[in-house]
């Protein structure tokens, strides 16, 4: 597979990796990297690509897997606490742009357990079908809609709260 | 759209029981500027999500280039040919010397066949020269009977 062919069939797709790497890593850089290594690893994989149904569904995957290694061996070396707070001046910045209600919603998102976090990206965000959310996450779909609908309830729930206190 | 439509969606939504074309529709309703006040509350959701779409990488990738592995592969073909040449040629041209060692060793070996072939001839004839000895011995035992 050449490069041109290689960068036709997996360009198309980068933003939503970035996006879903930038929903569970929180910061833009750590998920331009977990991109970027997404896509070397697709590279050195390329003439296998065409192989799986979906090079979509697979680059999901590949990015989900890669960005959960990623927190784990965060959590592990303690990088969590100094992340955080360099994303406390990101939100700012953020707050200035977007209205409250908006970025409340990422806040909350981010309170989610990782896999509710991936599947409301994947659904309310990308709209993936049921289907290929299963390829994607290797869950059946029953179980993919009891999770969503869990974390739907949670944001709908923290946002009615923030409202009825006048806080955000 | 009517709202008693929008609420019934809403509550299926929050069960995950919506089909993407549903949530096509709530998400519309939701962005728009006609939202019921009891249902406010809930646009920050849609509008937070359709705000999350339009996040895009701003890295350029870096793809490797296989072109220049290609070149790289190309000059190991070359280089390794020229080594395959080099010794098939180096048993080429050592060659003649050899043939040279070995024309004197047939020449050799020639002489030496010579040599035995005129042994062998006269030992022949040698042995001619003992069957008239043979003559004798019998002629000696007719007499001596």
């Amino acid at each position: 597979m050449k490069q041109k062919d290689f960068v036709a069939t997996v360009l198309p797709f980068k933003d939503k990796l970035y996006r879903l790497a930038k929903r569970l890593l929180v910061s833009s850089d750590e998920a331009e990297d977990a991109v970027q290594e997404v896509y070397l690893k697709l590279w050195k994989g390329r003439e296998v690509i065409h192989k799986y149904k979906s090079p979509e569904a697979f680059a999901m995957t590949m990015t989900k897997n890669y960005c959960l290694d990623r927190l784990k061996s965060k959590q592990a070396s303690n990088l969590k606490i100094v992340h955080s707070n360099y994303q406390n001046h990101e939100n700012l910045d953020k707050q200035i742009d977007i209205n409250d209600g908006v970025s409340l919603v990422f806040k909350i998102m981010e309170t989610l357990p990782e896999k509710q976090r991936i599947i409301l990206q994947l659904r309310d965000v990308e709209a993936f079908e049921y289907s290929e959310i299963s390829e994607m996450l290797d869950m059946s779909e029953t179980a993919i809609r009891v999770a969503l609908s869990r974390a739907r309830k949670t944001v709908r729930d923290q946002i009615i709260k923030k409202h009825k206190y006048g806080i955000s | 759209m009517e709202l008693a439509r929008i609420e019934k969606l809403l509550a299926a939504y929050f069960e995950g029981n919506t089909s993407l074309e549903e949530e096509k529709s709530l998400r519309k309703y939701f962005t728009s500027d006609t939202v019921a006040p009891q249902l406010k509350e809930y646009q920050s959701i849609f509008e937070g999500f359709h705000s999350a779409q339009h996040e895009v990488s701003q890295r350029e990738l870096i793809i490797p280039d296989n072109s220049v592995f290609k070149i790289k592969a190309l000059w190991y073909g070359i280089a390794a040919s020229a080594i395959v040449a080099i010794v098939i040629g180096s048993f080429v041209f050592s060659g003649p010397s050899m043939s040279h060692e070995e024309r004197e060793a047939l020449m050799a070996f020639n002489k030496s066949k010579e040599a035995m072939l005129l042994l062998s001839k006269n030992f022949n004839n040698g042995a001619g020269q003992l069957a008239t000895l043979n003559q004798f011995t019998e002629s000696k035992n007719r007499i001596l009977k």
